[in-house]
């Protein structure tokens, strides 16, 4: 079990961050671990059963919002507030599902793009009271759990850390399951699977509803840890942000969006310090990890290990 | 009545832009995010040239040609290596093309706000049914109106047009045929662009000039070319007016709900009939 | 082995964050910028960013040390705000200031409460600010909606309009504004002829535009921001919408947006959150070092942040030590004799300041005044403008 241990190692030099690092890296890696629950959690329905869908923040952003109604009524209440989010996302992935998933290529994408747009501006305009419109909400308190406050950065980047390590190998399992096999093999080709006899269409709303499940966590901790929500959670770009994230982290695999979140936020740090133009450098870089690394940073790690290894091909 | 003028001159708008994109997608079968950047570029690039001539109509002219050859570079250097790969791959790409371009709009002209004024000639305002409305509107349904009749007429009544159209449907029998595949979908990239930047330029003289101007009507075009019908003008037309006529009688009635109206509108067409009004039902890859 | 890449990777990531560690005896005074340098916004941040500079280059030093910045992009989107906000506190800044729209800031407050660090507003104009999400680390030296929406009452029953259409955004502070000015035109026995919302982004006016043109009202009451105005207001401006029903608003319209507009905005008339022209010996200075060293006319989002840093170094000078708790003591009872705006004064109970409030007409203006430009018409005293001071 090769992936048990990297992950094994993954999760212990992680453990071992707020050791050697400062408050404002802690924070930033815990950003990246929770975009990077969100990033699996859309890899589950990208990368392994081929679909893509452009509307995934309607996800993220719902359980922020769920996670966010319900903590700021009942602030000891972390636990529900989880289940809330989960619960509610998974619902709202379920209805999409419904209507997106008869369509497939690029109508699929495109519709949900559609029910992302109409989310988001339903919580922006008509749903105003309720989500605070375009000011949002501010004060979502941190979770308080079995006594211990999480208001302290380092604590709350464990906890987050807890459920990376969590959804991780529950995804890793699931990947290796003859459930993600099936997955895998809608994604290569979807008649032949149907052919043999798979009821496509329920794996393909059973792995949405999951996704969209998991990316409702994603959005309760997010809501979680920037004490704040609004619908801007909810826009197109940041279905597209989590779009551009797992292709250049390498989609498909268990890891590869993690990589992409970790390597988009780094680049973004990185290029800023530089200069005011650093989105323009971004979208060069981008530009020219598509055309020449198309298995994104996961895919080109291959290579150097491979010839460490002293294999060929 | 002047609801229906006013709606038409929304969707006119529309269909511009929606023109471009359109064909793009029919002939490369690739969403082009980076559209409303080009849309964008037109607008700040007409505008440019209306500050030296102080002539709306050169900038009108030229302006989109200056665009169109951007675009071809777009497609000949990012999107040539990707044909044949998965389309989110070329998507990714064009959305890349809007942060390299936006970037390079915000170095050239900067964050301030930039205006661009009708000519002199279209100034005025005529009354219509009883409501007052500028002869700008009118000349860009007038334009409009042209314009697709044009493309309509180059498309499917011209030789070039039934090249484009036969390598759209099957591009290896069309090469077998000795059609130039390769160069003939740059050229309609750069048409497409061309289109776009025609919109921006169009555009100027009525909204203002701001850096991001294109990802908040890019959204509104696809949602005019899926109701539409992907690839398809006539469908983009008369979708373009939907759209147009749906806002119209929003800000009516119901200003608050634009948005989500077209959006409900969106979702049921595609819940109905998703190849659009005037697609047929075909096989998706 | 790729575990030994992976482990590396992570910990290249840590690594980052060894710069990062606080020290504890201040060098300098650091500024925690947190400003929107891209995005719709932009145009905002980097107007900010550009006023603090002059205010940092006139003082240079206080407390004895220089005075530095630390700017950072949130891009317009609040949930940048907070992530750069807390990079900025957990490396140690000595204020922040910023943000740009008021849901950035609103996201920002919670976190100047938790650290203790003060945060200093001289943009965001949303009530709740100072109102019901106000906290004791939080100053405001610019003005809020309330003030704009009172001055603009004020004109309604000084131009003596007998009926008023309403155009907001589809937003809290639209929605909220326009809700105020219709309770008060109620009172004052003012018909509100209509009303629309707008959602933020609209490319076309032209049905409302119609109707309000169709309604007979006596003038349109405008609460848009950014480049809606410049849309409605071209748009209108085609089919001389002003000059059949005035139209009148709240801080909607300033310099940058009227050049946008082009001939057709004069004569519309508004709040102005500042304006370069306004006759104090501070705002001439500063607007002197302004145009030396950016060769344009600063606008109100560079002379609020210039401001509200003098004022806060003023502050920090008379405590003249590093007790955070003083400071905020001292800024609450605070007055600014020599503000831009003339005097101004803190409120101690919502952390508020006081100060004229200027109303303008665009107008064309001659070299070397800008083409198209605001106009002070009338100034309104602090009293009976601001809120009442909670409890």
């Amino acid at each position: 079990m090769r992936a048990a241990a990297l992950v094994l190692v993954l999760i212990a030099s992680l453990a071992a961050v707020p050791l050697l690092a400062g408050a404002g890296t802690i924070y930033f890696i815990t950003l990246i671990l929770v975009w990077g629950i969100f990033a699996i959690s859309f890899d589950l329905v990208f990368g392994l059963t081929g679909l893509l869908s452009f509307g995934h923040a309607a996800f993220l952003g719902t359980g922020a919002f769920v996670y966010a109604f319900i903590m700021l009524a009942m602030p000891d209440q972390f636990l529900l507030a989880i289940l809330g989010a989960i619960a509610a996302a998974g619902l709202l992935a379920f209805l999409s599902g419904a209507l997106a998933l008869r369509l497939s290529g690029i109508y699929l994408s495109l519709t949900t793009l559609a029910i992302g747009e109409l989310v988001f501006y339903a919580a922006s305009s008509p749903m105003r009271a309720l989500t605070g419109g375009e000011d949002g909400l501010a004060g979502v308190p941190r979770p308080t759990l079995l006594g211990h406050n999480f208001s302290d950065d380092t604590s709350f980047y464990f906890l987050v850390l807890f459920v990376f390590t969590l959804i991780v190998t529950a995804v890793a399992i699931l990947r290796e399951s003859p459930f993600g096999k099936v997955l895998n093999g809608i994604r290569l080709n979807e008649i032949r699977s149907e052919q043999v006899g798979f009821n496509v269409r329920l794996f393909k709303i059973i792995i949405f509803v999951i996704s969209g499940a998991l990316s409702g966590l994603a959005g309760a901790l997010l809501a979680s840890l920037i004490m704040y929500v609004n619908p801007q959670s909810l826009h197109w770009t940041t279905s597209g942000d989590v779009v551009i994230m797992t292709l250049l982290g390498g989609r498909g695999t268990l890891l590869g969006p993690v990589i992409g979140v970790a390597a988009y936020e780094v680049l973004k740090e990185v290029a800023s310090a530089y200069t005011v133009h650093w989105y323009g450098i971004l979208g060069i870089i981008i530009i020219f990890m598509t055309i020449y690394m198309p298995t994104g940073i996961r895919g080109a790690l291959d290579v150097p290990i491979r010839w460490f290894k002293g294999q060929r091909r | 009545m002047s609801l229906v003028v006013i709606g038409l001159s929304i969707g006119m708008l529309l269909f511009l832009l929606a023109a471009g994109l359109t064909i793009i997608f029919g002939m490369l079968g690739v969403v082009n995010f980076a559209h409303g950047a080009l849309y964008m570029l037109g607008a700040y690039v007409a505008y440019q040239i209306v500050q030296w001539t102080n002539n709306f109509w050169l900038a009108l002219l030229f302006g989109p040609c200056l665009v169109a050859l951007v675009g071809g570079l777009i497609e000949r250097f990012t999107l040539r290596p990707l044909y044949g790969r998965d389309h989110a791959y070329q998507l990714l790409v064009t959305f890349a093309c809007v942060l390299v371009i936006e970037e390079a709009v915000r170095l050239v002209w900067g964050v301030n706000f930039r205006a661009m004024n009708a000519p002199p000639s279209l100034a005025g305002t005529t009354e219509v049914f009883g409501s007052i409305v500028t002869d700008y509107r009118l000349f860009i349904i007038a334009f409009g109106i042209a314009l697709s009749a044009g493309l309509f007429f180059a498309i499917e009544k011209t030789r070039i047009g039934m090249i484009v159209r036969a390598a759209s449907s099957n591009s290896i029998m069309a090469s077998c045929l000795g059609i130039d595949v390769v160069r003939l979908r740059t050229v309609v990239f750069m048409v497409g662009t061309a289109l776009a930047a025609v919109g921006g330029a169009v555009a100027g003289p009525l909204l203002p000039l701001k850096l991001g101007m294109g990802s908040t009507i890019i959204i509104d075009c696809f949602v005019v070319i899926i109701i539409g019908g992907l690839g398809n003008i006539k469908g983009a037309i008369i979708g373009a007016l939907v759209i147009g006529m749906v806002r119209a009688l929003g800000q009516q009635f119901a200003s608050d709900w634009i948005n989500m109206l077209t959006y409900l509108l969106l979702i049921v067409t595609l819940a109905v009939r998703p190849e659009g009004l005037f697609n047929r039902r075909g096989r998706e890859a | 082995m790729r575990t030994a890449l992976i482990a590396a990777l992570a910990l290249a990531c840590s690594g980052i964050g060894l710069n990062s560690a606080n020290s504890q005896t201040p060098t300098a005074f650091t500024i925690g910028g947190v400003v929107p340098l891209s995005g719709a916004y932009a145009l905002l941040g980097t107007s900010m960013q550009k006023g603090a500079e002059i205010a940092i280059e006139e003082r240079a030093k206080v407390l004895r040390v220089p005075i530095k910045a630390i700017w950072e992009d949130t891009e317009t989107k609040p949930q940048t705000s907070v992530q750069k906000a807390s990079k900025l506190l957990a490396g140690g800044v000595s204020i922040l200031f910023g943000d740009g729209s008021s849901g950035q800031t609103l996201a920002i407050m919670p976190l100047a409460q938790q650290r203790k660090i003060p945060l200093l507003v001289t943009t965001s104009a949303a009530d709740q600010i100072t109102g019901a999400n106000r906290n004791r680390y939080t100053f405001r030296t610019s003005s809020l909606a309330f003030k704009e929406t009172r001055m603009a009452i004020e004109y309604v029953k000084k131009a003596g309009l007998k009926s008023v259409y309403g155009l907001a955004v589809d937003q809290p502070v639209g929605r909220d504004t326009w809700n105020m000015m219709k309770a008060a035109l109620k009172e004052l026995g003012i018909q509100s002829v209509g009303e629309d919302f707008a959602p933020i982004g609209s490319q076309d006016y032209s049905i409302i535009i119609d109707k309000i043109g169709k309604s007979g009202a006596d003038g349109v009451f405008v609460v848009t921001t950014g480049s809606d105005t410049i849309t409605f207001l071209k748009q209108a401006g085609q089919v001389k919408l002003n000059s059949r029903v005035p139209i009148f608003g709240t801080g909607f319209l300033d310099d940058d947006t009227a050049a946008a507009v082009g001939p057709d905005v004069v004569g519309v008339k508004t709040v102005a959150r500042y304006h370069f022209s306004y006759d104090t010996p501070a705002n001439k200075r500063f607007v002197e070092a302004y145009r030396k060293k950016f060769n344009e006319w600063p606008n109100a989002y560079a002379g609020h942040a210039y401001d509200g840093l003098i004022w806060f170094f003023d502050v920090v000078e008379k405590v003249g030590s590093w007790d955070v708790e003083k400071w905020v003591a001292e800024f609450e009872k605070s007055s600014h004799p020599n503000s831009v705006f003339g005097p101004a004064q803190m409120r101690a109970c919502d952390h508020q300041a006081q100060g004229v409030g200027l109303w303008a007409e665009a107008a064309k203006g001659s070299a070397p005044y800008p083409e198209l430009l605001l106009k002070v018409t009338s100034t309104f005293p602090p009293d009976h403008i601001y809120p009442a001071c909670p409890n």
